[in-house]
């Protein structure tokens, strides 16, 4: 523990990882890279409650990321399912193609 | 159990929907009406040898709401026994001419079961009417004979003639049916019970003052008049030949009409309280008679004459009621439920061998190629002319000499005048049906055939024809102990003899005038005969007078109101909603992306908002 980062710095690379992984969901159309987004966005999530439970000294901010991990398992379980079925029935990877729903 | 019979045909013929053959229908139908008036007949020995105790069953507690709590609970004393005695006995007759009558009908083959059905469920409803103990049952009976009329009237359905005859009873006896409830409501609002007894009890020891049990009985009248075709409400009667003959008779004869006659004998108690009310019912009646007789004189169509002629029947049942002739006009009820049966039954006849012509003037000449009908019908037209010794004859005396005695001489003339118009029409529709030069042949198809020669159809006819001559014995014979002396001819006096001469000058002057000895064609066709004739043969302009005061204005208004005002309101609510719902449903554009944008968007605005609080 030679080197200590200030923690605003690792909540500003959180944030900015987040707004990129937002930025990804937002732009890109192609299923494969949302969820690269999504988890892009979870780790940023993730990061920072690593920072904050070393600034304190409390082991909460690891287990929340823990947690983030198997919700990210299940996440990606479920989704690579619709991907699936999302090639399968469009013959294509672009999620703007399954707008059946509209009103 | 009487009306049970007749319910469990109705039900067993409902749910075979048609599937049964064509004899067993007749053995379901025509045997549920049989049995249940072999069941009447027993119990109606057992009332008389058990000393007139009168009986009540309760089946069950309709519905219980507070104090009021209905039971539906069949009434058993000597007037209900007297009405299912005509109603199972003369209704079976029918039934069985009817399983003839309507065998392979040529307009409606396949509705042999139908048929049946409404006619077990229309026996079931008037059983229910005359059984019922407590005025809510008989309404329930009273609205479930309306129903079967408007089924029955409208049996041959494909004619829309027919359906709307149908609709025209249903709604002009629904006209009389409002009063009737009316009525109802007024006599709970003030006495707190339907129950016939208690109420004529509570009224007896006077616990309602005049008025309103005159407000009351005119209510109640309304209903009657409805229901028997009385004037006002009568126009709905001739319309009502529409359907097949042997509803015609039954709803004539045996139920529907009568009911009218029933209610008001139910109700003697009240009626006897208020003699204002009596005076209106015996000018209806008075009315009704004279109308309705002189119409039938200018009618062509052989039941539209019998139609007529029952209404004027019924004048006289309520005119006996009015003045006070009680039984006189149960007797004269039941006496006509068998001649009117009689007649009908032997027009059916002949309208059948004819090939459905109900036109007097396209028959003639008829009396040797149709013996039975000719017959019976002759002995029936004597009957409704009330020829001594026939059973017409006794109850028609009856009401006429009570009418004479306890109200003057003018209901006993009008009675009397309509007497002598009555036997006119009769024997001008005996002599153009039967005598003269042949116009129409019978036709010998099998089916016209069948029905001169099969036993079902001629054996109720001399049945009836044997009752509708002794049957002025049965009432002197049971109604004297049923129900109190019938008050019949008793003593020569002008007044009977006068009563009984009329109808056999009517008799007299119809046969010169049909026969040809005195020429009228010279009055008939000049200029105040041919409106008479006219006038006369749309049914005292009746029909046209509701149509410009009523049917018109109402159909206008209709057409003003078509988009309905009141209904805007709710338009309007549910057009806003609507829009609303197209609005938000343009925001779910199915884009996963755009969700995303949105959810991101709105949490910066919610946090936006907390730091600004913050």
């Amino acid at each position: 523990m030679a080197i200590s980062i200030p923690v605003e710095h690792v909540l500003y690379l959180a944030a900015l990882l987040f707004l990129m992984g937002l930025a990804g969901v937002l732009v890109r159309r192609n299923v494969m890279f949302l969820l690269m987004s999504l988890e892009v966005m979870m780790n940023a999530a993730g990061l920072a409650f690593v920072a904050a439970g070393a600034k304190w000294g409390q082991p909460d901010g690891q287990i929340m990321f823990m947690l983030i991990l198997a919700l990210a398992a299940a996440e990606v379980a479920v989704a690579l399912g619709l991907v699936l079925q999302l090639s399968r029935r469009f013959q294509t990877l672009d999620v703007d193609a399954a707008d059946e729903l509209s009103g | 159990m009487v009306p049970a019979l007749p319910l469990a045909g109705f039900l067993l013929l409902l749910v075979t929907e048609g599937r049964l053959p064509d004899k067993a229908v007749a053995a379901v139908g025509a045997g549920s009406v049989g049995l249940a008036a072999l069941a009447a007949l027993v119990v109606g020995v057992q009332f008389v040898q058990g000393g007139h105790s009168e009986y009540a069953l309760t089946l069950w507690t309709w519905m219980a709401v507070g104090d009021f709590a209905p039971a539906i609970t069949l009434y058993l004393d000597a007037l209900s026994l007297v009405m299912i005695g005509v109603i199972t006995g003369v209704g079976f007759l029918i039934h069985v001419y009817a399983t003839g009558y309507m065998w392979k009908d040529e307009e409606e083959p396949r509705g042999y079961s139908r048929f049946f059905a409404y006619m077990n469920l229309f026996v079931f409803a008037m059983l229910m009417l005359v059984l019922g103990d407590n005025l809510l049952v008989l309404f329930l009976g009273w609205e479930g004979v309306g129903l079967c009329s408007y089924l029955l009237i409208g049996f041959y359905h494909k004619d829309a003639a027919n359906g709307l005859a149908a609709r025209k009873a249903f709604v002009v006896t629904r006209v009389g049916d409002t009063a009737l409830a009316l009525g109802l409501f007024l006599l709970f609002w003030e006495l707190g019970t339907l129950h016939v007894r208690e109420a004529l009890d509570q009224v007896a020891a006077g616990a309602l003052d005049k008025g309103t049990i005159t407000l009351i009985c005119v209510l109640l009248l309304g209903g009657a008049v409805g229901k028997s075709a009385q004037l006002p409400l009568q126009t709905w009667l001739p319309d009502a030949m529409a359907g097949p003959t042997p509803v015609s008779a039954l709803i004539h004869a045996a139920t529907m009409v009568t009911a009218g006659v029933y209610l008001i004998a139910r109700m003697k108690g009240l009626y006897m309280e208020s003699p204002d009310a009596q005076h209106i019912v015996a000018v209806v009646g008075l009315l009704t008679l004279l109308v309705s007789a002189f119409t039938a004189l200018a009618q062509t169509d052989i039941k539209r004459i019998l139609a007529y002629s029952t209404m004027s029947q019924i004048g006289y049942m309520f005119m006996a009621l009015g003045v006070g002739a009680w039984s006189g006009a149960i007797f004269h009820l039941m006496t006509h439920a068998f001649f009117k049966a009689l007649l009908f039954l032997s027009a059916g006849s002949v309208i059948l061998a004819l090939h459905h012509e109900q036109d007097i003037f396209k028959m003639g000449g008829l009396r040797t190629k149709l013996p039975v009908p000719f017959w019976c019908m002759a002995i029936g037209s004597a009957a409704l002319v009330a020829l001594p010794c026939t059973s017409g004859f006794y109850s028609k005396d009856a009401i006429l000499l009570t009418a004479y005695e306890t109200s003057g001489w003018l209901y006993w003339g009008g009675g009397v005048l309509a007497a002598g118009v009555t036997a006119l029409y009769t024997t001008r529709m005996m002599a153009l049906t039967f005598f003269g030069e042949s116009k129409t042949q019978p036709h010998d198809s099998s089916h016209a055939k069948f029905a001169r020669e099969r036993i079902h159809m001629w054996l109720p006819l001399t049945v009836l024809a044997a009752l509708s001559i002794g049957g002025g014995w049965l009432g002197f014979g049971v109604l004297d102990g049923l129900l109190g002396p019938v008050g019949a001819f008793s003593h020569w006096s002008p007044v009977a003899l006068v009563t009984m001469i009329v109808p056999l000058f009517g008799v007299l002057l119809g046969v010169l005038v049909f026969g040809g000895r005195i020429d009228v064609s010279g009055f008939v066709a000049s200029k105040p005969g041919g409106w008479l004739r006219r006038f006369f043969g749309s049914g005292w302009a009746f029909d046209r007078a509701y149509d410009v005061v009523f049917v018109k204005p109402f159909v206008a208004l209709t057409r003003v109101n078509k988009n309905d005002a009141v209904d805007f309101f709710y338009k309007v609510t549910a057009g806003i909603t609507r829009g609303c719902h197209y609005l938000f449903a343009l925001t779910q554009t199915g884009r996963l992306r755009w969700y995303a944008a949105n959810m991101a968007f709105g949490l910066v605005i919610v946090l936006l908002i907390a730091a600004a609080w913050l």
